[in-house]
């Protein structure tokens, strides 16, 4: 009979607990809070069969557009066909990890912030813009001795081994 | 005989260790991930744990609430704070269980200055007793966390419970496992509760013994009797220690001197900091004992 297409086919590795990490999930995942517009990463967790997404939405990123008591709404960006649709799924919080794709971003505004405001505090104007690296500077090569390579003479008795 | 060793270097190498906690028999994760587990749209609001504990000689008795640094304790008795309040003997049965109950929920209460609102229960003791919600704030609640005690009926962590019910906090409970429930009935009996409140069944025990084997008594309860705590007194005595309770169950620090340093028997491990540091040294050392044999200097890196 045919292969099936059920809602878990194919997850037989994915949804896997990792090696010697089966068994209760640490309480970190159920103490963690989330608000709407903070970033989240879904990992689907095969311990707990309640709330889980389909396995296209294993190692998405979304943003979070409600809360309920035990889970967390995610809107994530699915292609079908030639356009990407919102999709808005509901997942339970074991499943959810808080993605850090913009915690760089957050913790540079709060940087800037800073700055700005010290900069204003001086009178200056700054610009606190990230400029792209640039060419690398010039620079004298020292110590270099020359070395000059020619090719050797091709030597038939020498090179002709046990087949003459 | 050569017996050939069972768990060779596959068995460690796949074996998963169970939480530390676990480990040690103190936690039931089960348990406490229903306990801790909060509604997601409730954010932060913290969800109180009325935490009982017995040891051979003490009561722990705390109101805790869980965050990813640690648990959090937001007051904490323990019944051998009881000789404080006029207590000084039996201080891990029923009794003394529901007095640690009660310390605990008036210390909360006055902590979080709701102690005028909420004055718990004062008479009627032993009858099943929940607080009424009052006007201004709803009444502090917790939930009930036994740990990993089997719950029979009379068990002295319902004592606790009691103590902290009739104190004032709200916490969910049914009148089953008080003691004197009785199975047949589907009842509780206030009447035989308020004696274990009492220390009354530790009192007809001592009854018992002064007429069968008085050199046994002499023995066991020797503490009650040096303090001149009888059968027919001791019911007073746990009424004056509940007066004293409610009258200031505030906490008091005790003075502790600062802890003595012991001499160290091995080496203190070292910073990473530290350890990069010995090392360029070492390094400069050898690299100046090199060059006074060799011309040339060489790098550190």
């Amino acid at each position: 009979m045919p292969a099936g297409h059920g809602l878990r086919s194919r997850t037989r590795d994915l949804f896997a607990r990792p090696f010697r990490k089966k068994g209760y999930i640490p309480l970190t995942t159920y103490l963690r809070t989330y608000r709407i517009g903070d970033y989240v990463d879904i990992k689907v967790n095969g311990a707990v069969h309640k709330g889980m997404p389909h396995k296209f939405y294993h190692g998405r990123t979304g943003s979070v557009w409600n809360v309920t008591k035990r889970a967390i709404g995610v809107e994530i960006n699915k292609q079908v066909g030639n356009r990407i649709i919102r999709k808005r799924i509901h997942v339970r919080v074991e499943h959810v990890q808080p993605s850090r794709c913009n915690e760089e971003f957050r913790q540079r505004k709060l940087a800037n912030d800073k700055l700005k405001a010290e900069a204003k505090a001086r009178g200056e104007v700054i610009s606190t813009k990230r400029q792209p690296q640039g060419p690398k500077p010039g620079f004298m090569v020292e110590g270099a001795t020359l070395e000059t390579v020619t090719p050797i003479p091709y030597d038939v008795v020498n090179d002709l081994k046990g087949g003459y | 005989a050569f017996i050939k060793a069972q768990k060779a270097k596959p068995y460690f190498k796949r074996f998963q260790v169970k939480y530390k906690r676990r480990r040690e028999g103190k936690t039931d994760y089960r348990a406490r991930i229903r306990l801790i587990n909060q509604d997601k749209n409730k954010y932060n609001t913290p969800k109180y744990r009325f935490v009982v504990r017995f040891s051979n000689k003490d009561i722990v008795a705390q109101i805790t609430s869980a965050s990813i640094a640690g648990d959090m304790v937001l007051a904490a008795a323990y019944s051998h704070e009881l000789p404080r309040y006029g207590l000084e003997v039996g201080l891990t049965n029923y009794a003394a269980a529901y007095c640690t109950g009660l310390l605990l929920a008036r210390r909360v209460l006055k902590m979080l200055e709701m102690d005028e609102e909420y004055q718990g229960n004062l008479e009627s003791l032993g009858e099943d007793y929940s607080v009424e919600p009052a006007d201004s704030r709803r009444p502090f609640r917790a939930l009930l966390d036994v740990g990993l005690v089997r719950t029979t009926t009379g068990n002295r962590v319902f004592g606790a419970l009691k103590g902290a019910l009739d104190g004032g906090l709200d916490i969910p409970h049914s009148d089953k496992r008080f003691a004197g429930f009785s199975k047949d009935n589907k009842q509780l009996d206030a009447e035989v509760h308020r004696k274990y409140i009492f220390g009354g069944h530790v009192a007809s025990y001592m009854r018992t013994l002064m007429e069968d084997e008085p050199e046994k008594y002499q023995s066991h309860f020797s503490e009650y009797i040096k303090r001149g705590i009888g059968p027919d007194n001791l019911e007073e005595v746990y009424k004056k220690i509940h007066a004293a309770i409610l009258a200031d169950p505030t906490a008091k620090k005790t003075e502790k001197e600062p802890p003595k340093q012991h001499k160290r028997f091995n080496l203190k491990k070292l910073t990473y900091d530290e350890r990069k540091t010995k090392l360029i040294e070492r390094l400069n050392a050898l690299n100046s004992a090199a060059s006074v044999d060799e011309d040339g200097d060489e790098d550190d890196e």
